[in-house]
C-alpha cells in the first residue's frame, strides 16, 4: 500500500476526447503553438540546454580561479586571441565569463524554468483549466525568449571576441554607462540591455497570463485555499514580477538612452546615470549631473523581488512533491501561503540591504537592515513546516523526494548565511566577498535547481507519459548534491578570510595566496557537479522515448493534473475535472474508505466518511 | 538504502560544522584579528550571529535528518501521520525566530552610527580628513595637504601626492575623503574590516582608528573593469610623528631638481 | 507531440556527429598550447626563404629562434646587456658520494652568489652542457650538495652556471602574469587587452620608451623602467605595481629590457633585407631576374654577410643599452631650480609663447593642448602616406596629441626634474622635441609656469598676454622636433 507502484492505465488517451479538438499542422502543433503545455516543454527544453551554457561559463570561470593565467581547455584556442599568449585569457575576458554565466543563469535559466516552465504547464493542470487564460499571449511569451537569446548571444561578439558584456549582471554605472569605460561597454553592453528589455517582456507576458488565468479558470470548487502550494507560489510571483518589473524596464531604458549612441551615433545620449567631470580612459570629461546610485536603486528595486522570483515557485513545487512523497498533508498549509505573501511583501522593501556600502543615506542602511531581518522570519517559518511536513511521513525515498530533501537542507545554509549580510556592519565586511557569492548560490542553486531538478522527475509522467529512470536520478543528484556543496561551501571560508568577488587573479594580494589550494579543490568539485548534468540531460531526452510508461497518477498523487491523461490532449481534461478539497489530503480518512493513502481532488467525497471541518 | 539517505542528510553538515571549526587553525578564517576599534565591534556581531546561526543551523538540520531517519525506520504496514499542522506550533515558530531577529537588528544600530552617521564620528576627525585617497581605474592616487595646511576638495599648490600607499597615523582616529576620479570603486581594508564604494561625483569620508602600527592591506571591493583586481595598495600606519616625517620627506622628493639629488649621490 | 520531438531530435546520425564534435572539442581544446613571441609585420613581408633560412644559413625567423628562444625555452644571448641571473663559478672541491656529490665554488669575478639555487649547468669542462639540481645551497660559503648526477662528474677548475636565467626566467613569469594581457608576450604592445587602451601599450621593440632621466639620444635607462613599474603613468591605464618585491620589479625590468633588445634585433635585421627580399621587393624584382637567382643571392647574402651584421647589431644593442645606465646619460640640470615665483612664472611663459621654442604651436596658447599643430594632417614619416585623422602621431603610428596641460596630470612625473627632462629631452618617440639647447635657468623658468597652469584662475593668467601674430604664424611653421 505504501509504496508508489506506477502503473499503466489503459484508458482514456485525451487526444480522443478533448473538446474542440481539430487538426493543426506540424508548426502550429510544435512550434508556434498556443498550447500551454507545449510552451512549457519549449521553455523547459530551452532552458536545459542554456543550464548547459551557463554551465559552461561557470566552469571557465572555475578553471581560472584554480588555475590563473594557465591555458584554459577549448577558450585558449576557440578565438586565436589568446593563442600567443598560450591560452593564457585576458582579465577582460574573464570578467566576461561572470558577467555572462550570471546573466544566463538569471535571465535564461532560473526565472523562465520556474515561470516559464513550470508555471506554463502547471497552473492549468493544478486549477483544472483547459488552456491559460491568454493562449496568444502565452506563445509569445516563449517566443520572445529568442530574441533576448539572441541578444544575450550576439553581446558576446558584438564589440569583439574578447568584450562580451563585462560589467556584472548588475551593471552598475558608470562603468557599463560610459562606453570608454571598460572594452565592454561599447556595444555589448547596450545589447545585454535589449535582451535583458525582451527577457522582461517575456516575464511580464507571462505575469499577465498566470493572474489572470489563476484568479479567473478556476474549476468549480477549487477556491483559492483548495489551490497546491505550487499554484499560489506561482500566482505571488507572478503579482510580484507585474509590480517590480516595469522598474528594472524604465531603468534598463534609461540606460539604453544613456548608451543608444553606441549604437548609433547621431542617436540619443542622455546621462541619467553619469554625473559630470569623469574622464575615463582619456575620452572627453562627460557632462551632465547623472547619479549612479539611482541605478542601484532602480535596479535593486527590481532584482531584490527578482531573488524571490528565482525562489517562490521552487517553494511551491517542493511543498507539493514532498506532501505526495511523504504521503502526508502539508504542515501549515495557510502559514505556508501566508509566509509566501508575506515574503513577497517585504521582498519590496528590502533592496537597499544591496547598498550597505554605497555611501547612501546611513539612516536608510537601519530601515532596510531590520525589513531584511523579517523578511527571514517568513522563510524561516517555510523551513519549520517543511520539516513538519516530512516529519513521521510514509516517505518515499525516491530521487524526487531526495532533491526535495537537498531543497530544503540547503535553503537552510542560503538563509542563515543571508543574516550575516542583513546586519549592516557585519555586511560592511562580507559585501562583494566570496561570502555572498557562497549565499545566492545556495539559495538559487542550493534550493532553486534542486526544486528544478525533483520537479522535472515528478511532472515528467505528466509530460511525456513515461518516466525518468529514478537510479540515474539518485546518482546525479548524490554527484551534484556533493559537488555543489564541495564548491560553494568552502566560499564562506573564502568569503570570511576577505576574498573579493570577480577578481580574475585573486592571489596577487599577498594574504589570499594561501587559499590557491581550496580553490582547486573548489574547481575540481565544480567540475563533478557540471559532468553530472549530462546524466539529467541524458535521462531526460532518452527517457521522452524509451523511458517506462506510465499512466495517468504513477505518483498517486492528488492534483488535479493527475486526473488528466498523459499526456494530457489538447485541452487537457477527458472528464471536466470537479474540485472536492485541497490537494493534500494524503492518508486521511477519505482515502482509508477507498482503501489507499491518497484521493484525488476529483474523486467525490466517499460515502459515508465524515469530513472533519475546515483545519485552517 | 533508505537509512543511508537518512544518514547522508545528517552526514553533511557534519562535515560543513567540522570545516568550520578547523578553519580558523587553517588559517582559512579572518586574514587576522579586527585591528581597528570599530573592527572589534563589528566582529564582535559576527560572533553573536555566528552562534546564533550555528546553533539554528544544527538544530534544523538535525531536525530534518531525523525526520528522515524517522520515515527510514517506519513500519512499513503504519500510514503517515494524518496532520495538517499545528497552531501552537506555528505560533511559537513565529514568535521565537521574531524575538531573536529583532534582537541581532538592535544590537547592530549602534555600531552602524558609529560607522557611518557624520554627526557620530570623533570630533578630532569630523574637520580634519588626513588625506583623499582618490580610486581610478587600476591604483589609488592619494593627495595630502601640505604639511601646516587642511585639505581642501580640490587640488592646491602645495598638495603632495602618492600612489597606493596611505600613511595615517596609529592609535588616534583617522578619516579620508574618498572619492573615484572615473567609475565606481570600492574602499577595502580587510584587517580593519573597513568598506566604503567611491561613488562618482561624491565625496565620501572614511573614519577609521587603527590600534597597532603595520601595513594593512587595501583593495577595491567594487567591480571597475578589466583590471579590478589589481588595484593593490596599502595603508602605513605609524605614529604621528611618523607620519609628520613622511609627508616631509615626500614634500622634498616631490620638490626634487636632480641637483641637490645629484649632488648627494656624489658625496657618498 | 513525440512524434514531433523525435524527428527533431531524435537522428542517429546527428547524435553520433554530435557526440564526434563534442569529443573532437574537449581532445584538441585541451591539448597543450605554448605561448609564442609575435614576428613583426614587416618581418612577415619577406619570403619565406628569408624568414626561415636557406640549407645551414638561419633567416631572420630562425635567428630570433636562436638567439632569444620562445617564451618556454628562453635564451640567453651572453652578449647583451641583461642581467640574467645566477652566477658563474668555478668548482674549488668535488667529492662525489653515489648520486650525490659535494661541492664548493667560488663565485668568478665580478659575479655574486645568487640567494636561492635550483640547478647548476656545466659551462666548461668534461661535464660540459649537462645540468644538475642542487638540493641545498649555501650562498654564503659557496657549498652546494648537487643530485642527480647519473654518471657525470664535475673537477675542480669546471666553471659552471648556479641558476643561470633565474632573474630572467621569473622576469618572464611575472611579465606573463601581470604584463602581457596588455603590452603582449613579445613585448609589441599588442596583447588581448590592448586594443581597448588609449594610449596604446608601449610597443618596446623600437627600443624607446617616452619617459626617462637619459639625454634625448639615449636609451631609458634601468631607474626610468623601475620607475614607471613602481608609479605607474597616471593618465594612462598603465597602473603602479609599487607593492611588488624589489627583486621581482628588477626582473621584470630585466625582462621588458630583452624583448626590447629582443624587438630592437629583429627590426634591424629585417632592415637589411627588406628592400632586396621581401615579397614586394621581390616581385617587382622578378621583371628583369629569375627567381632562383634572387633566392641564390639571398643565400649568399645569409651565409656570407649576415653573421657580420648580426654581429654589429649585437654590439651596438650592447653599446646602447650599457651606456644608458651610465651617468654620463644622465640629465643633470646645471643649475638648480628656479624659486618659483611670479616673475619665474611670467618668464615661463614668455618662453612658452616665444618663437624659438614656440610651445603654443603644439600646445596651445593656454596650454590647453589645442595648438596649430594639432589640425594639421601628418604624413607617415617612413611611408609617407597621410594618417586619416589630423594631429600629431608618435613613432608607434598613434595618434598622440600634445597635453592639455590644465588637467594636473603628468604622465611622466610631477616633480620639477621630471618636466626638466621631458622638456630638455623631449618625450622620445612622440612629437615633443628636445629643447636641451635651451639654457638650463630657462626651462626651469617654464617648468615653474607648467607647474602653476592648473592652478591658474583663468586661461593665460599668468599675465603674458599671447601675441596675436602668433597663432597665424605658428600655423604655417614646419611640424616642431623634425
Amino acid at each position: 500500500m505504501a509504496t508508489i507502484t506506477p502503473a499503466l492505465e489503459t484508458h482514456g488517451h485525451g487526444h480522443d476526447h478533448a473538446h474542440g479538438h481539430h487538426e493543426q499542422t506540424f508548426i502550429q502543433k510544435y512550434v508556434f503553438s498556443t498550447d500551454h503545455k507545449v510552451i512549457g516543454i519549449q521553455f523547459l527544453i530551452t532552458t536545459l540546454l542554456m543550464l548547459m551554457v551557463g554551465g559552461a561559463l561557470a566552469l571557465a570561470v572555475r578553471w581560472q580561479l584554480a588555475f590563473p593565467w594557465e591555458n584554459m581547455p577549448i577558450v585558449g584556442k576557440l578565438f586565436g586571441v589568446f593563442q600567443g599568449e598560450g591560452g593564457q585569457i585576458s582579465p577582460e575576458f574573464y570578467t566576461m565569463l561572470f558577467t555572462m554565466h550570471a546573466s544566463v543563469m538569471i535571465f535564461l535559466v532560473i526565472i523562465p524554468v520556474l515561470a516559464g516552465a513550470f508555471g506554463n504547464f502547471l497552473i492549468p493542470l493544478q486549477i483544472g483549466a483547459d488552456d491559460m487564460a491568454f493562449p496568444v499571449l502565452n506563445m509569445l511569451s516563449y517566443w520572445f525568449m529568442w530574441p533576448a537569446i539572441f541578444c544575450f548571444g550576439y553581446s558576446f561578439i558584438a564589440g569583439g571576441a574578447t568584450a562580451g558584456p563585462a560589467n556584472g549582471w548588475t551593471s552598475y554605472p558608470v562603468l557599463s554607462d560610459i562606453a570608454s569605460a571598460s572594452p565592454s561597454s561599447g556595444e555589448a553592453q547596450t545589447w545585454w540591455l535589449f535582451g535583458l528589455t525582451l527577457v522582461g517582456v517575456s516575464s511580464m507576458m507571462g505575469s499577465v497570463n498566470y493572474m489572470t488565468t489563476i484568479i479567473n479558470m478556476r474549476a468549480p470548487g477549487m477556491t483559492l485555499f483548495r489551490m497546491p502550494l505550487t499554484i499560489w507560489s506561482m500566482f505571488i510571483t507572478a503579482i510580484l514580477q507585474a509590480f517590480a518589473l516595469p522598474v528594472l524596464t524604465a531603468a534598463g531604458f534609461m540606460l539604453v538612452f544613456d548608451r543608444l549612441h553606441t549604437l548609433i551615433p547621431t542617436s540619443i545620449h542622455s546621462v541619467f546615470f553619469v554625473p559630470a567631470g569623469l574622464v575615463v580612459n582619456n575620452a572627453a570629461p562627460t557632462v551632465g549631473g547623472g547619479q549612479p546610485l539611482l541605478w542601484q536603486h532602480l535596479f535593486w528595486f527590481y532584482s531584490h523581488p527578482a531573488v524571490y522570483i528565482m525562489l517562490l515557485p521552487a517553494m511551491g513545487m517542493v511543498s507539493d512533491m514532498l506532501a505526495c512523497m511523504c504521503r502526508k498533508p502539508v504542515f501549515g498549509y495557510k502559514p505556508m501561503v501566508y509566509s509566501m505573501a508575506a515574503i513577497a511583501g517585504l521582498g519590496f522593501i528590502v533592496w537597499g540591504h544591496h547598498m550597505f556600502t554605497s555611501g547612501m543615506n546611513p539612516a536608510l542602511g537601519m530601515t532596510f537592515m531590520t525589513s531584511t531581518m523579517m523578511i527571514a522570519l517568513p522563510s524561516a517559518i517555510k523551513v519549520f513546516n517543511w520539516i513538519g511536513t516530512i516529519w513521521d511521513g510514509d516517505i518515499q525515498f525516491n530521487a524526487v523526494f531526495l532533491n526535495c530533501a537537498a531543497f530544503v537542507a540547503l535553503f537552510i545554509v542560503g538563509g542563515l548565511s543571508g543574516i550575516f549580510m542583513a546586519a549592516v556592519p557585519v555586511d560592511i565586511y562580507f559585501h562583494d566577498t566570496y561570502f555572498i557569492v557562497a549565499h545566492f548560490h545556495y539559495v538559487l542553486f542550493g534550493a532553486t535547481l534542486f526544486g528544478v531538478f525533483a520537479g522535472v522527475q515528478f511532472w515528467f509522467p505528466k509530460m511525456w507519459g513515461r518516466e525518468m529512470h529514478d537510479g540515474v536520478q539518485k546518482v546525479h543528484f548524490v554527484l551534484t548534491f556533493i559537488g555543489m556543496n564541495g564548491t560553494f561551501f568552502p566560499m564562506h571560508l573564502l568569503g570570511i578570510a576577505g576574498m573579493p568577488r570577480r577578481y580574475a587573479d585573486p592571489y596577487l594580494h599577498g594574504y589570499l595566496e594561501h587559499l590557491l589550494p581550496m580553490n582547486q579543490f573548489m574547481t575540481i568539485s565544480a567540475i563533478i557537479m557540471g559532468f553530472a548534468q549530462f546524466l539529467l540531460l541524458g535521462n531526460f531526452f532518452y527517457s521522452i522515448f524509451y523511458g517506462k510508461k506510465v499512466g495517468r497518477n504513477p505518483w498517486n498523487a492528488n492534483g488535479l493534473e493527475w486526473s488528466a491523461p498523459s499526456p494530457p490532449g489538447h485541452g487537457n481534461f477527458d472528464v471536466p475535472p470537479v474540485c472536492y478539497r485541497g490537494p493534500y489530503e494524503y492518508s486521511g480518512p477519505e482515502s482509508e474508505a477507498l482503501g489507499q493513502d491518497f484521493i484525488l481532488q476529483t474523486t467525490a467525497p466517499p460515502a459515508g466518511v465524515k469530513v472533519a471541518a475546515a483545519h485552517h | 538504502m533508505k537509512k543511508f539517505w537518512a544518514l547522508f542528510f545528517w552526514f553533511w553538515p557534519l562535515v560543513a560544522l567540522y570545516l568550520c571549526v578547523i578553519a580558523p587553525g587553517r588559517n582559512w578564517w579572518f586574514p587576522s584579528k579586527p585591528l581597528s576599534t570599530l573592527g572589534h565591534q563589528i566582529d564582535g556581531l559576527f560572533y553573536l550571529i555566528l552562534i546564533i546561526v550555528t546553533v539554528t543551523f544544527v538544530g534544523t538540520e538535525f531536525a530534518l535528518g531525523y525526520a528522515l531517519w524517522k520515515g527510514a525506520t517506519k513500519n512499513p504496514s503504519s500510514r503517515a501521520w494524518f496532520s495538517h499542522g499545528s497552531h501552537k506550533l506555528e505560533i511559537v515558530w513565529t514568535i521565537v525566530p521574531a524575538f531573536v531577529l529583532v534582537f541581532i537588528s538592535l544590537t547592530q544600530l549602534d555600531v552602524l552610527a558609529d560607522i557611518r552617521v557624520l554627526s557620530r564620528f570623533p570630533d578630532s576627525v569630523k574637520e580634519a580628513p588626513v588625506a583623499e585617497v582618490m580610486a581610478r581605474q587600476f591604483e589609488w592616487r592619494i593627495r595630502y595637504p601640505k604639511p601646516g595646511t587642511d585639505l581642501m576638495t580640490s587640488p592646491q599648490p602645495g598638495d603632495l601626492y602618492y600612489v597606493n600607499e596611505v600613511h595615517v597615523p596609529a592609535a588616534v582616529p583617522t578619516m579620508i575623503n574618498l572619492r573615484t576620479q572615473d567609475v565606481q570603486h570600492a574602499f577595502f581594508v580587510p584587517r580593519l574590516r573597513v568598506k566604503q564604494d567611491a561613488v562618482p561625483g561624491l565625496v565620501i569620508p572614511v573614519w577609521f582608528e587603527i590600534e597597532e602600527a603595520g601595513d594593512y592591506e587595501l583593495l577595491c571591493a567594487e567591480l571597475c573593469g578589466w583590471g579590478h583586481y589589481k588595484m593593490k595598495a596599502r595603508i602605513v600606519a605609524e605614529s604621528p610623528e611618523g607620519v609628520s616625517a613622511y609627508l616631509t620627506r615626500l614634500e622634498r622628493e616631490q620638490n626634487e631638481d636632480g641637483v641637490q639629488e645629484a649632488e648627494t649621490a656624489s658625496v657618498e | 507531440m513525440r512524434l514531433g520531438l523525435a524527428i527533431m531530435l531524435h537522428t542517429a546520425v546527428l547524435k553520433r556527429a554530435g557526440i564526434a564534435a563534442f569529443l573532437a572539442i574537449v581532445v584538441t581544446g585541451c591539448s597543450d598550447n605554448n605561448a609564442s613571441f609575435s614576428i613583426s609585420e614587416k618581418t612577415r613581408s619577406l619570403i619565406p626563404e628569408a624568414q626561415a633560412g636557406i640549407a645551414e644559413s638561419p633567416g631572420v625567423v630562425a635567428l630570433l629562434d636562436q638567439k632569444f628562444g620562445t617564451p618556454q625555452t628562453l635564451k640567453a644571448w651572453m652578449k647583451l646587456p641583461v642581467q640574467w641571473g645566477g652566477a658563474a663559478a668555478k668548482v674549488e672541491v668535488f667529492a662525489a658520494d653515489g648520486g650525490e656529490a659535494k661541492v664548493k665554488f667560488t663565485a668568478e669575478e665580478g659575479q655574486t652568489f645568487p640567494e636561492k639555487a635550483g640547478f647548476v649547468n656545466v659551462v666548461t669542462g668534461a661535464g660540459a652542457g649537462k645540468t644538475f639540481s642542487v638540493s641545498s645551497w649555501d650562498a654564503a660559503t659557496g657549498e652546494a650538495v648537487l643530485t642527480g648526477l647519473d654518471g657525470g662528474s664535475l673537477a675542480a677548475g669546471d666553471i659552471c652556471s648556479i641558476d643561470g636565467g633565474s632573474t630572467i626566467q621569473s622576469g618572464r613569469v611575472l611579465y606573463m602574469r601581470h604584463c602581457s594581457h596588455c603590452h603582449g608576450t613579445a613585448g609589441d604592445g599588442n596583447g588581448p587587452t590592448a586594443q581597448y587602451l588609449y594610449p596604446r601599450p608601449r610597443d618596446y621593440r623600437h627600443g624607446v620608451f617616452k619617459f626617462t632621466s637619459t639625454n634625448d639620444m639615449s636609451k631609458v635607462s634601468r631607474d626610468d623602467l623601475l620607475r614607471v613599474l613602481r608609479y605607474g603613468i597616471p593618465g594612462t591605464y598603465m597602473p603602479s605595481f609599487l607593492l611588488m618585491k624589489d627583486d621581482e620589479l628588477t626582473a621584470i625590468v630585466e625582462y621588458v629590457r630583452f624583448l626590447s633588445m629582443r624587438g630592437e634585433f629583429e627590426r634591424k635585421l629585417v632592415n637589411e633585407l627588406a628592400s632586396d627580399f621581401s615579397e614586394d621587393a621581390v616581385e617587382s624584382r622578378l621583371k628583369d631576374e629569375q627567381r632562383s637567382d634572387i633566392v641564390g643571392e639571398l643565400a649568399k647574402f645569409l651565409a656570407e654577410d649576415l653573421p657580420g651584421v648580426v654581429d654589429g647589431i649585437g654590439a651596438e644593442l650592447e653599446e646602447t643599452w650599457v651606456a644608458a645606465d651610465t651617468e654620463d646619460a644622465r640629465i643633470i640640470p646645471s643649475v638648480p631650480r628656479v624659486p618659483d615665483s611670479d616673475e619665474s612664472r611670467r618668464r615661463g611663459r614668455e618662453l612658452y609663447l616665444s618663437k624659438t621654442l614656440n610651445c603654443a604651436d603644439c600646445h596651445g596658447i593656454d596650454g590647453a593642448g589645442n595648438g596649430p599643430q594639432t589640425m594639421i594632417y601628418e604624413k607617415n614619416p617612413v611611408t609617407s602616406v597621410p594618417y586619416n585623422e589630423p594631429g600629431l602621431h608618435d613613432v608607434w603610428d598613434n595618434l598622440n596629441q600634445p597635453r592639455n596641460l590644465h588637467t594636473g596630470i603628468f604622465r611622466g612625473g610631477r616633480r620639477p626634474i621630471d618636466l626638466f627632462c621631458r622638456i630638455h629631452a623631449g618625450i622620445k618617440g612622440s612629437r615633443m622635441p628636445s629643447f636641451k639647447n635651451t639654457p638650463h635657468e630657462d626651462i626651469w623658468h617654464i617648468v615653474n609656469y607648467v607647474l602653476s597652469i592648473p592652478f591658474e584662475s583663468e586661461p593665460g593668467a599668468t599675465g603674458v598676454a599671447a601675441a596675436p601674430a602668433a597663432a597665424p604664424d605658428a600655423a604655417a611653421a614646419p611640424a616642431a622636433g623634425e
